[in-house]
C-alpha cells in the first residue's frame, strides 16, 4: 500500500538503470544515509563507537571488496588478510617513510599496493579455480603472515612485525576523537561504495558476472577471461587493501601480523555468505551480523545462563560464536545461497504487495 | 522482401580433424560457407556436428586442418579472438548467464564495443553514461525484435525454455555478427515456438544480412529456410549441396532420412 | 651428513602425520566429489573425545587396566565419530547435493568452525593428554655409520607403524569387501553407481565414518605427541596442500605428498631457513601447493581434470 511504485514512470533509459529505481528506496537510503553522518554522532556513546560502528563500516568495506571477487566474479579467496595486511603495512611504509605524506593519500597508496600483490596472487585465477584457487589463495594468506614477521623492511625494522601510527589528521582536522575516526571512515566507505555499485551494474560488472556464471561462454562473447578476473582481483583487493589500512590507522593505531591472519579471511567470507553473494547491500548486511553478533552473544548468553542457572565464561561464548557461525553458514547455503540481501528484497517484494497475499 | 543476394566464401573449413583422445570426432571435414546464406549442417546424433561449430568458434582446437574467416586464417585461436572477428554464437544448451536479467546477458553482448575504461565507470560519469544509454538502446531494439520486453528484468533462469532460448539468440544479436552459429536453436521447441524462431533466423539473415550456419534437426525447417545443406556422419562430411541435392543423395537418404518427416 | 639425514628422517615422520590427516580428505573426495575442509576440525573433535573418554569412562566404571580404558576410549570416541558422520551427512550434505563445488567447500568450512565449538564446549578447552602407552624415549640408530647415531623418536617409528597398518587396512577393505567395492563405484561415477542400486546416502554415510575413525587415529597420533589443543586444527590446515600435491583422488598420493611436504618443511627450514630470517615453515607447504597447481593441476598421482562445454 505505501511501497507502490504507482504513477512512477521512467521516460529515459538514464532513468531505468538507476541504483534505486523506485522513489521510497531512493528517500529511504537517504535518509538513512543522511542520519549516518547527522544525527548518528550526536547519540551514539564512545563505546559504541568503538566497539561496533567503527568496526562495521570499516568491515563493510572489506566485505564489499570481497563480494565483489567471491560474489560477483565467482573467484573464492581465503586470503583475504593478506590484502588487508600489505593494504595496512604498505599505507604504513608511505606513511612514515615520506615526509609529509597525507593519510587519505597514505590510505590510497596502501590500497593500489594491495591491488598489485592482488593481481599477483590472482594469477593462479586463469589456471584453476574452486578449492584449488582457494589453495591458491591461502598460500597467499601465510606468505603475507611471514612477510611481515621476518623481512624487517616492510616494518621499518619494527620488532616482530609490530607497528603503530599516530597524530592522524586530514586536512587539517585530527583524527583521534571517535566520533571523527566515525566520520572519516564512513565518508571512505560511502565514497567508495559508490564506486563499487557503479562498476557492478556496468560492462565491468556484467563481465565479472558472466565469468561466475559460464565463463567459457563469456569467452565466446568476446569477454576476455584474463582481464576480466584480473580486474577482479584488482579491484576487489584494493577496497580491501584501504580497509586494511583504515582497520590498522583508525581502529587499532598498533597492530601486528597476526591482525590480519586466516581468521579475519574467513570471517569476511562468511560476511558475504551471510549478507549476500553478488549484492551490494548484503556486504553490509553480513558486516553488521558479523561484527554484532560477539557482543550480542556477550550479553545475551550469561543473561540466558542466570535465568537456568548456569555460569557461562568468556571461553564459552566464544565457543557459542563459532558453533552459531558454524550453523548459519550450513544453514544459508542450504536454504538461502543469496543470503540476508535476498531475504530482505523478498520481504520488499511482499511489501510491495502488502496488504495483499500475492 | 528484396531478394537475397549470395556472396562470396567468407567461411572456408578445410581438412578438419579433431580427436579426444581415442575418440575421432571429426575425420577431414572440409566445406565452405558464402556471406548471406543460410547454410545448415545436419546429421544425426554424434556425427560431429557440435564439434565442428566449437572447432569454428575457437573453443576446441583441431588437430589438422585450417579455418580461414574472410581471408583469415585460424585454427588455433581463442575463443574471444573469433568473438573479435565477428563470429557469434548460440549453443544447444543454454550457456546463458543464469545469475543476471535478460536485459544483462544481452547486454553482454555489446562488450567487444564498449570503450569506457574501469575508471570511467566507476564514477559513471560523462562518456561512461553516454556509452550505457546508447547500447541500452541497441539492446532494447533486439529486444523489441525477439519480442521479450515483458520479460526484460527478469533473471532468465525463471524464464521457460522457449525465451531462455532468445535470450541465447539476442545475445549473440547483440554482438552483430557478420557470421551467426547457431546450435540447434529450435531443439525442445513446439510448432509454433518453432515458427517463431524460423522467423527470426530468417529476418535476422534477411534484414540484417548476417551469414548464418545452423545446426538443425527438424528437416522441415532445414528444407524451408536453408540455402545450402552439409550432411556428417560419424564425423565424415558425406553430403554437401542444396536441399534437394542433399534430400536425393543415397548416402545421406539410408544414414539419415530414413522415414523422417 | 649424519644431521642431514637426522633432519631428512624427522620430516618424514612429520609427514607422516600430514599423511594421516590428508587421507580423510582423499577418502571423502573420491567417493562423493566434496572436499571437506572440516577434517582438520574432525581430527581435533576425535582426539578431544579420545582424550577426554580416556579421563571419563574408566574413572565412571571403576577400570584401571590401562589397555582396557584406552580401547574403551577409542571405542567410544569411534562410535561419537559415526555420530558426527550421521549428522554431516543427514543435515547438511544431503540438502546440498546438486551445488556445486565451492558452496559444498564452504559448507564444510562451517561445519569445520561448528565442531570446533561444539567440541571444546562439550569436552573443555585445555591441553589434554592422549597416552596410549607410546614411548618417549629417543633411540640413536646407525651409530656404526655416523658417528654419534642418528636421533631418532621411537613414537615416531611407531606412529609410522600404525599408519602403515591403517593404509593396509584401507586399501584391504577397498579391494576386497563388497561395500569397499561399492565405494570405489560411487567414486568412479555417482550415477551409475546409482542406476545399479547403490544407495548413495547410505555410502556417504560410511565414507564420513571411515574418515571420522581415520580422523581419530590421526588425532590419537598427533594427540600422543603434541597433546590435544586447538592448534591442532592450524596443523591440520597444513594438510591442505598435501592433497593437492599427491593428488585429490589418490590415496598413495596422500601419503606421498604428505611425505614431501614433511621433508621439504624440515629441509628448507633447516638451510634456507637462516638466509632469509627462518619460519619458511608457515608457507613452504602452500607454496610448493601453488606451483603444482600452476603446472599440474592433478598433483602427482590424482586424475586429469578435463572441462567440457
Amino acid at each position: 500500500m505505501f511501497y507502490r511504485e504507482n504513477g512512477q514512470f521512467k521516460t529515459s533509459y538514464r532513468a531505468d538503470q538507476q541504483i534505486f529505481g523506485i522513489t521510497q528506496d531512493r528517500v529511504a537510503v537517504l535518509l538513512l544515509v543522511a542520519a549516518a553522518f547527522l544525527v548518528v554522532p550526536v547519540i551514539t556513546s564512545e563505546y559504541m563507537f568503538r566497539a561496533i560502528l567503527i568496526p562495521f563500516v570499516i568491515m563493510s568495506l572489506a566485505a564489499l571488496g570481497v563480494n565483489i571477487l567471491v560474489g560477483y566474479c565467482g573467484q573464492i579467496s581465503l586470503g583475504s588478510g593478506a590484502f588487508m595486511a600489505v593494504g595496512a603495512y604498505a599505507a604504513f611504509n608511505f606513511f612514515v617513510r615520506v615526509q609529509g605524506m597525507p593519510l587519505l593519500l597514505a590510505l590510497l597508496l596502501g590500497g593500489v599496493c594491495a591491488a598489485a600483490f592482488g593481481i599477483l596472487f590472482g594469477l593462479p585465477s586463469l589456471r584453476v579455480k574452486g578449492l584449488y584457487l582457494a589453495v591458491a589463495t591461502l598460500a597467499a594468506q601465510f606468505f603475507s603472515d611471514w612477510m611481515f614477521l621476518r623481512i624487517k623492511w616492510f616494518t621499518n625494522d619494527a620488532p616482530s612485525g609490530s607497528v603503530q601510527v599516530s597524530d592522524l589528521q586530514v586536512f587539517g582536522i585530527p583524527i583521534a576523537s571517535p566520533i571523527s575516526k566515525y566520520l572519516f571512515c564512513l565518508t571512505i566507505l560511502v565514497v567508495m561504495a559508490l564506486g563499487a555499485k557503479n562498476l557492478v551494474r556496468s560492462a565491468i560488472g556484467r563481465e565479472w558476472m558472466a565469468i561466475r556464471d559460464m565463463d567459457v561462454a563469456a569467452a565466446v562473447i568476446g569477454i576476455r577471461p584474463m582481464y576480466a578476473k584480473l580486474t577482479a582481483f584488482a579491484v576487489s583487493s584494493f577496497i580491501i587493501g584501504v580497509a586494511g589500512a583504515m582497520w590498522g590507522f583508525v581502529h587499532l593505531s598498533a597492530w601486528e601480523p597476526a591482525a590480519f591472519s586466516v581468521d579475519i579471511s574467513f570471517k569476511l567470507l562468511f560476511m558475504v555468505i551471510i549478507g549476500g553473494m553478488g549484492s551490494i547491500m548484503g556486504s553490509f548486511f553480513g558486516a553488521a551480523f558479523i561484527v554484532v553478533l560477539p557482543i550480542f552473544l556477550n550479553q545475551f548468553l550469561p543473561f540466558v545462563g542466570s535465568l537456568v542457572g548456569v555460569e557461562i565464561s568468556t571461553s564459552g561464548i566464544s565457543h557459542a560464536e563459532l558453533i552459531i557461525f558454524g550453523a548459519l553458514i550450513v544453514w544459508f547455503l542450504i536454504v538461502e545461497p543469496h543470503g540476508l540481501a535476498k531475504l530482505w528484497s523478498t520481504g520488499k517484494q511482499k511489501l510491495r504487495l502488502w496488504p495483499f497475499p500475492h | 522482401m528484396a531478394t537475397k543476394q549470395i556472396g562470396d566464401v567468407i567461411l572456408d573449413v578445410k581438412n578438419i580433424s579433431l580427436s579426444f583422445g581415442g575418440v575421432k570426432a571429426l575425420t577431414d571435414i572440409s566445406f565452405d560457407v558464402r556471406e548471406h546464406e543460410v547454410r545448415s549442417i545436419i546429421g544425426p546424433n554424434g556425427a560431429g556436428k557440435s564439434s565442428m561449430l566449437n572447432c569454428v568458434n575457437g573453443v576446441y582446437r583441431p588437430q589438422e586442418g585450417a579455418i580461414t574467416f574472410r581471408g583469415k586464417k585460424f585454427s588455433h585461436m581463442d575463443s574471444h579472438q573469433v568473438a573479435t572477428m565477428g563470429i557469434g554464437r548460440t549453443f544447444q544448451n543454454l550457456a546463458l548467464f543464469k545469475g543476471m536479467s535478460v536485459i544483462d546477458n544481452i547486454m553482454t553482448g555489446r562488450n567487444l564495443r564498449i570503450k569506457s575504461n574501469l575508471f570511467l565507470q566507476a564514477l559513471r560519469i560523462g562518456p561512461a553514461q553516454r556509452e550505457e544509454e546508447q547500447h541500452r538502446e541497441f539492446v532494447e531494439h533486439i529486444i523489441d525484435f525477439l519480442e521479450i520486453q515483458a520479460h526484460r528484468k527478469t533473471p532468465v533462469g525463471q524464464l521457460p525454455y522457449g525465451l531462455q532460448k532468445r535470450v541465447d539468440l539476442g545475445r549473440a544479436l547483440a554482438m552483430e555478427p557478420q557470421l551467426l552459429l547457431l546450435d540447434e536453436p529450435m531443439a525442445g521447441m513446439n510448432v509454433e515456438e518453432k515458427q517463431d524462431m524460423s522467423r527470426f533466423v530468417l529476418d535476422v539473415n534477411e534484414e540484417f544480412g548476417t551469414t548464418i550456419v545452423l545446426i538443425e534437426h527438424d528437416m522441415g525447417v532445414v528444407m524451408d529456410i536453408s540455402d545450402r545443406v552439409v550432411v556428417l556422419d560419424y564425423g565424415k562430411k558425406i553430403g554437401d549441396g542444396t536441399p534437394e541435392e542433399v534430400r536425393n543423395n543415397e548416402e545421406v537418404i539410408s544414414a539419415y532420412l530414413g522415414t523422417g518427416h | 651428513m649424519g644431521f642431514f639425514l637426522e633432519t631428512l628422517l624427522g620430516g618424514l615422520m612429520a609427514g607422516m602425520l600430514y599423511s594421516l590427516v590428508a587421507l580423510g580428505f582423499v577418502l571423502i573426495y573420491k567417493a562423493s566429489g566434496v572436499f571437506n575442509f572440516a577434517q582438520g576440525a574432525m581430527v581435533l573433535f576425535a582426539a578431544l573425545a579420545m582424550a577426554r573418554f580416556a579421563e571419563w569412562l574408566p574413572a565412571y566404571a571403576g577400570i584401571d587396566n590401562f589397555v582396557l580404558a584406552n580401547l574403551i576410549a577409542f571405542v567410544a570416541a569411534g562410535a561419537v565419530m559415526f555420530v558426527v558422520a550421521w549428522l554431516i551427512e543427514r543435515l547438511a550434505l544431503r540438502h546440498l547435493v546438486n551445488q556445486e563445488g565451492t558452496t559444498l567447500l564452504m559448507a564444510t568450512l562451517g561445519i569445520s568452525y561448528f565442531l570446533d565449538g561444539i567440541g571444546q564446549t562439550i569436552f573443555g578447552s585445555d591441553i589434554y593428554k592422549i597416552d596410549i602407552g607410546m614411548p618417549k624415549d629417543p633411540i640413536f640408530a646407525f651409530e656404526n655409520i655416523f658417528e654419534g647415531g642418528v636421533l631418532l623418536n621411537k613414537e615416531d617409528l611407531y606412529a609410522a607403524l600404525i599408519a602403515a597398518v591403517l593404509v593396509g587396512l584401507l586399501t584391504l577393505f577397498f579391494q576386497k569387501t563388497v561395500t569397499g567395492r561399492a565405494l570405489r563405484a560411487v567414486a568412479d561415477d555417482h550415477q551409475a553407481a546409482q542406476s545399479i542400486g547403490i544407495p548413495l546416502n547410505r555410502i556417504w554415510f560410511i565414507v564420513w565414518c571411515v574418515a571420522g575413525v581415520v580422523a581419530l587415529v590421526a588425532g590419537m597420533i598427533w594427540g600422543s605427541k603434541l597433546g590435544v589443543q586447538f592448534s591442532l586444527t592450524t596443523v591440520a590446515m597444513r594438510a591442505l596442500p598435501v592433497v593437492i600435491l599427491g593428488g585429490l583422488t589418490s590415496v598413495p598420493g596422500a601419503i606421498v605428498g604428505g611425505l614431501i611436504i614433511g621433508v621439504g618443511e624440515k629441509l628448507s627450514e633447516v638451510y634456507l631457513g637462516p638466509y632469509v630470517g627462518g619460519g619458511i615453515e608457515i608457507w613452504f607447504a602452500y607454496v610448493l601447493a601453488l606451483v603444482f597447481l600452476l603446472f599440474r593441476p592433478q598433483g602427482l598421482f590424482g586424475e586429469k581434470i578435463i572441462d567440457r562445454v
